[in-house]
């Protein structure tokens, strides 16, 4: 909202309160200033005139003047095409700041020149509020304006400061300027003092007709005036129009706008002629289309309210009036409609229209119940003085007020117990006097009389942020509550995440944080899909469409950002929930590429493959208290679109899936424009739900332990897994572990072979292991293995 | 004969000055004390001498044999630790070269900084609750005292899913599920962290998913001054001791009174500077009492509690903290950036 210095210091006595004051404790008290606008800036000013104007000898379209400014005749050079002898002017002398520019004493093509003569744009008024001719030369000043003078800008008018404040959307009443300055009032603690209107001493019996069909129309006045004088507006009107941002049109026009600035009461006025029916209706749209003032054609439905004269549409109502009754320079005789509409179904036909005005955001925001007819009186007042309207016709009302003032009682205990001050009973009645809420004290209790303006008010918390909002925040105390102890604590579920998301960084991955909403292509990318899509009701692109329901297809993206970026190794992982339409999870995704560990110069790099994204997933597992026996390993047949089918695996603890990792699939990368990456997209929640083994101490063995080493060629298609716990199973008390340590094709390999070398640790509980008890076991591996997978033993 | 031995003595000190290796004097050693060495040689002698000379002589060659032992022992000390010095020397390395660095992961900055917040609040006493995203109208809204078509439903667009559903726009959804489920539960005293969605087209300080803490304290008696003290205490602890709090009047739908708080910038001091605009406050928190309407509700007797709210954007912190100047660079993931992020301080 924009609000006038000079304005709101004529409603409230500010002279020892200037306006960056003012926007200070306007901002303490709730109201924050977020900009502070000067309507025009410009030192060393002084009003001059063209004593001659002659052409520059050197240029066809610069002028060489002589003006005189009172004390002196300056010497100035002007390029504006309107600049002539015997013109009334603003001079910037030498020295002169304006908005834009610092003026110098200057020679311009061999010509003196010793100031500037200035258009109202050089000295920072909006464009907007000036005619063409304005900006196309200097300004021109009235022949009476006096030479000397160096108040320039308020001779103009122009002395005046906007602030610009940001409003809560509780507060609209500060829309209006009267209740803006019954609040500036209590703020500053001065009086108010708001214009008197004059009557109309002997009002016309009504001759037109005013009615509502429609409950969003309950409030409807309407008043024929006669006689207008269209002309142009009182200056001072016209600048307080310009400082709100309203482009002055003519006298009636700018009174309507002028009296909803005021007020905060949208006014239409219609002419009268052209209202052949001298009748206003409210009710509900029919569908149609219809042309308003802006010349734009809407469209109508039952939707809307629309103001009906007869037959005819006379306006959207609440938003703008039709273009064939509005008023010009013909108009001769008025009707002015005030009413109230519903807020909601104002707001669904502004958003539907794409169309704001003043009215509609005000009827939006909220209007004082009493805000019509104050209108209305205000209205008679300003014609008669400013349109010379003198046959004035009573006020028609149709439908009724529905406004009981509100009055409650709050005590002074409620109001300190709430904030934790200590304020006296005389505080809070004088806080309370000062925002006219009329208290009444009776002991510790105060009767609040909540003024009509300040619907915001109902219940007894609201008084105690009055209070304190208007004595001060700063005088608060810092406490911390008295209240039983409560246990500080993670849930069993948040401390595993945070161990998850510690396991991953130890071993080098780094988190990421990818958007939720997605678009349909990566939602079909989804791996492991919950049932049934979240999609959005209405998006704001199709790239932001879906609630995700699996995380890599985001994080690839990710990865292809990243390599696109000439980053060497992308290893990266993400928790998140993922959503379905009947179910939630909890999801972690990994993304390998390049080297988890890499050692330069020392040739000695953990390059990421499906075996280093296996042990990543497999020692997350074991930290997290899966036993290794729990973890199965199977083919993927889960998602074969996302995964190369050959070198991933599907993850499962007990028989519940988890998920599935491995290669990317090669068609996947190229969409993605990466390379290999490994990854793994999988169900933290399952995890979370899944029993872990205790931490609990085991003895170290007595006695020492014995290995043997073996290898042995097998099959390519035999799985080396399968063989570990082939020779697992032939003895499983001697044998403590078997560890692969090497795996070998190529030269001495006879090709569709592969070499196996494994460590198999003998160990005994009650005494120290011998050759004797190895044998044995040693010689029925090497016949298992060659029985069960064909193996060649290597010597 | 003693004649001799004094040359005995004298050559094979002289040759001993000359000894540089250990494999030398293992040699030089050999040569004069083996068994087939000049000491030995004259002990094979004394058997051709008189009984009475016989001891003397023996004597005399016992001396020079065990001086020179004692001899070579100090120069094989010498030597060795000679020796060793020039192996040491020889096994010098580059201690410029670079050490092969462990490979460790971040955490997200949000993540980081989210952990940092409920740390502070668990020390205090408040459990960590969490939410839906995807959240009923009824929790984000109606709850929250944002009934239908208010006003306040202007400030937050929503993504709706359908007429019940939506993204949840603020994790004040969190905080009215826990006030229903925590009515027998009495006192509360939690954090709600999470992500929160509105329908913000992203650029440098907006984006369409961003996340906020929420905390949420209620309880006989609990007071505006307890909520001063409470965020005074945590900026105290995430922003630096010297940090000051400040509150302004504003409004939610969901508090009574409501505050924006202020912390005094932690860059100047509260000098005035570029990141605080040169007011010396930063706008952190929107913070306030409960509304009693939001208390009864989730069927809270709003004459017997109160309680005090607050919520901050993690992402504010993070970019105050680290002097972030975009938001989406938490959301890009470019890893230049994310490796930057590995304590918090």
């Amino acid at each position: 909202m924009r609000l006038s210095y000079n304005w709101i210091s004529e409603l409230v006595d500010l002279h020892d309160i200037d306006a960056y004051k003012l926007a200070d404790m306007l901002t303490t008290a709730g109201f924050e200033v977020e900009g502070i606008e000067p309507a025009a800036q410009g030192t060393n000013l002084v009003i001059g005139e063209v004593l001659e104007c002659v052409d520059h000898p050197d240029s066809d379209h610069l002028h060489c003047t002589k003006v005189n400014i009172g004390d002196e005749v300056l010497n100035i050079v002007c390029g504006a095409p309107n600049c002539r002898t015997g013109l009334k002017v603003i001079v910037a002398k030498v020295g002169a700041v304006l908005p834009e520019i610092t003026i110098k004493k200057g020679n311009i093509r061999g010509q003196e020149s010793n100031g500037m003569l200035c258009s109202l744009r050089e000295l920072g008024v909006n464009e907007k509020y000036l005619t063409e001719y304005q900006l196309a030369g200097i300004e021109e000043l009235p022949a009476d304006a006096e030479v000397g003078n160096t108040e320039v800008l308020k001779y103009l008018g122009l002395d005046d400061v906007v602030l610009e404040v940001g409003l809560t959307p509780n507060r609209a009443d500060f829309m209006a300027m009267f209740s803006a300055a019954k609040e500036v009032s209590a703020i500053t603690g001065r009086e108010c003092k708001l214009p008197v209107n004059k009557k109309c001493e002997k009002e016309l019996p009504a001759t037109i007709s005013i009615s509502s069909k429609t409950e969003k129309c309950p409030l409807f006045l309407g008043k024929y005036i006669h006689n207008v004088e269209i002309k142009e507006s009182p200056k001072w009107m016209v600048d307080r129009l310009h400082a709100a941002g309203i482009k002055s049109i003519n006298n009636v026009v700018d009174i309507s706008n002028y009296v909803m600035l005021e007020t905060g009461q949208p006014l239409h006025f219609y002419d009268a002629d052209k209202n052949t029916a001298k009748a206003l209706c409210a009710e509900s749209g029919k569908d149609m289309e219809y042309t308003a003032l802006d010349g734009v054609t809407y469209h109508i439905t039952e939707d809307d309210i629309v103001i009906m004269s007869g037959d005819n549409c006379a306006g959207i109502a609440g938003i703008m009036g039709g273009d064939d009754s509005k008023i010009d320079d013909t108009t001769k005789s008025i009707i002015i409609e005030a009413a109230s509409f519903n807020a909601v179904s104002i707001r669904n036909s502004s958003r539907r229209f794409n169309l704001n005005t003043d009215a509609c955001t005000r009827f939006i925001k909220g209007i004082e119940p009493m805000a019509a007819y104050k209108a209305m009186e205000r209205c008679v007042d300003l014609l008669m003085e400013y349109a010379g309207s003198t046959e004035i016709e009573e006020t028609v009302e149709y439908g009724s007020l529905n406004y009981t003032p509100t009055v409650f009682d709050v005590t002074l205990s409620f109001i300190n117990n709430r904030l934790g001050t200590h304020y006296s009973i005389e505080t809070v009645v004088d806080v309370l006097t000062k925002l006219n809420f009329a208290p009444e004290v009776n002991g510790e209790t105060i009767t609040v009389h909540v003024p009509s303006y300040r619907w915001d008010v109902s219940i007894p918390e609201d008084i105690s942020e009055e209070v304190i909002r208007l004595v001060g925040y700063d005088s608060l105390e810092s406490t911390l509550p008295m209240m039983p102890m409560t246990l500080g604590a993670l849930n069993p579920v948040q401390r595993k995440r945070r161990l998850v998301e510690k396991e991953l960084g130890a071993m080098g991955l780094t988190q990421v944080l990818t958007y939720t909403l997605v678009s349909e292509e990566r939602k079909n990318m989804a791996v492991m899909p919950l049932e049934g899509t979240v999609t959005l009701a209405s998006c704001l692109s199709e790239d932001r469409k879906h609630v995700r329901s699996s995380v890599l297809p985001s994080m690839l993206e990710v990865v292809s950002y990243n390599l696109a970026r000439n980053a060497n190794h992308v290893n990266i992982y993400e928790v998140s929930s993922v959503y379905g339409e009947k179910a939630v999870e909890e999801r972690l995704g990994i993304c390998l590429y390049g080297s988890l560990q890499e050692l330069p110069w020392a040739k000695a790099n953990i390059t990421t493959d499906f075996y280093t994204l296996k042990g990543v997933i497999e020692t997350l597992l074991e930290r997290m208290g899966f036993d290794a026996a729990r973890i199965m390993i199977k083919e993927n047949t889960v998602d074969t679109t996302m995964f190369h089918p050959g070198k991933s695996a599907a993850l499962y603890v007990g028989k519940d899936l988890v998920g599935v990792f491995g290669a990317i699939h090669p068609t996947m990368c190229k969409k993605y424009d990466i390379k290999e990456v490994y990854a793994a997209e999988l169900k933290l929640s399952v995890l979370y739900e899944t029993k872990v083994s205790k931490v609990k101490f085991t003895p170290l063995p007595k006695f020492p332990s014995s290995k043997r080493d073996l290898a042995f060629v097998i099959k390519n298609e035999v799985a080396v897994g399968k063989v570990v716990e082939a020779i697992k199973k032939v003895n499983k008390s001697m044998i403590s572990s078997v560890e692969v340590f090497d795996i070998y094709q190529g030269e001495h390999v006879e090709k569709g072979y592969k070499s196996v070398a494994l460590s198999i640790m003998y160990q005994l509980a009650d005494k120290t292991i011998t050759d004797q008890d190895i044998l044995p076991v040693q010689e029925k591996i090497m016949a298992t293995l060659e029985k069960e997978f064909d193996a060649v033993l290597r010597k | 004969m003693s004649e001799k031995i004094a040359q005995l003595k004298e050559k094979a000190l002289a040759e001993l000055a000359t000894v540089e290796t250990t494999k030398q004097l293992q040699d030089l050693k050999v040569q004069y004390l083996g068994k087939k060495g000049p000491i030995q040689e004259l002990m094979m002698t004394m058997k051709d001498l008189s009984k009475e000379e016989r001891p003397i002589f023996g004597q005399a060659v016992n001396e020079v044999k065990k001086y020179l032992e004692s001899k070579f022992e100090e120069a094989a000390v010498v030597i060795s630790e000679r020796e060793l010095a020039k192996k040491l020397e020889e096994e010098k390395i580059d201690i410029t070269l670079p050490g092969y660095k462990m490979e460790h992961g971040n955490l997200h900055p949000l993540v980081l900084v989210q952990r940092e917040l409920e740390d502070v609040f668990i020390g205090m006493g408040y459990t960590v609750e969490e939410g839906p995203e995807v959240e009923y109208d009824l929790y984000n809204f109606e709850r929250a005292n944002i009934p239908q078509d208010h006003p306040a439903r202007d400030m937050q667009d929503t993504f709706y899913i359908d007429a019940e559903r939506l993204l949840r726009t603020h994790t004040t959804a969190i905080q009215t599920r826990q006030l229903e489920a925590g009515k027998e539960k009495m006192p509360l005293k939690m954090i709600c962290p999470g992500k929160v969605y509105r329908r913000d087209d992203d650029d440098a300080t907006h984006s369409h998913q961003f996340t906020q803490i929420e905390g949420l304290v209620v309880a006989e008696g609990i007071t505006l001054a307890d909520l001063k003290g409470t965020l005074e205490f945590m900026a105290r602890k995430i922003l630096g001791e010297k940090c000051a709090v400040r509150f302004r009047p504003s409004f939610f739908p969901f508090t009574e009174p409501s505050v924006e708080v202020d912390i005094s910038c932690h860059m100047c001091g509260g000098k005035g500077c570029n990141v605080c605009k040169h007011t010396g406050w930063i706008e952190v928190l929107g913070a306030g009492m409960v509304h009693p309407g939001v208390l009864e509700m989730a069927g809270i007797d709003s004459k017997k509690y109160s309680g005090f709210a607050f919520g901050v954007g993690i992402e504010r912190i993070a970019m105050l903290k680290y002097g972030v100047d975009d938001i989406r660079h938490f959301y890009t993931n470019d890893l230049r950036f994310l490796k930057g992020f590995s304590r918090f301080e």
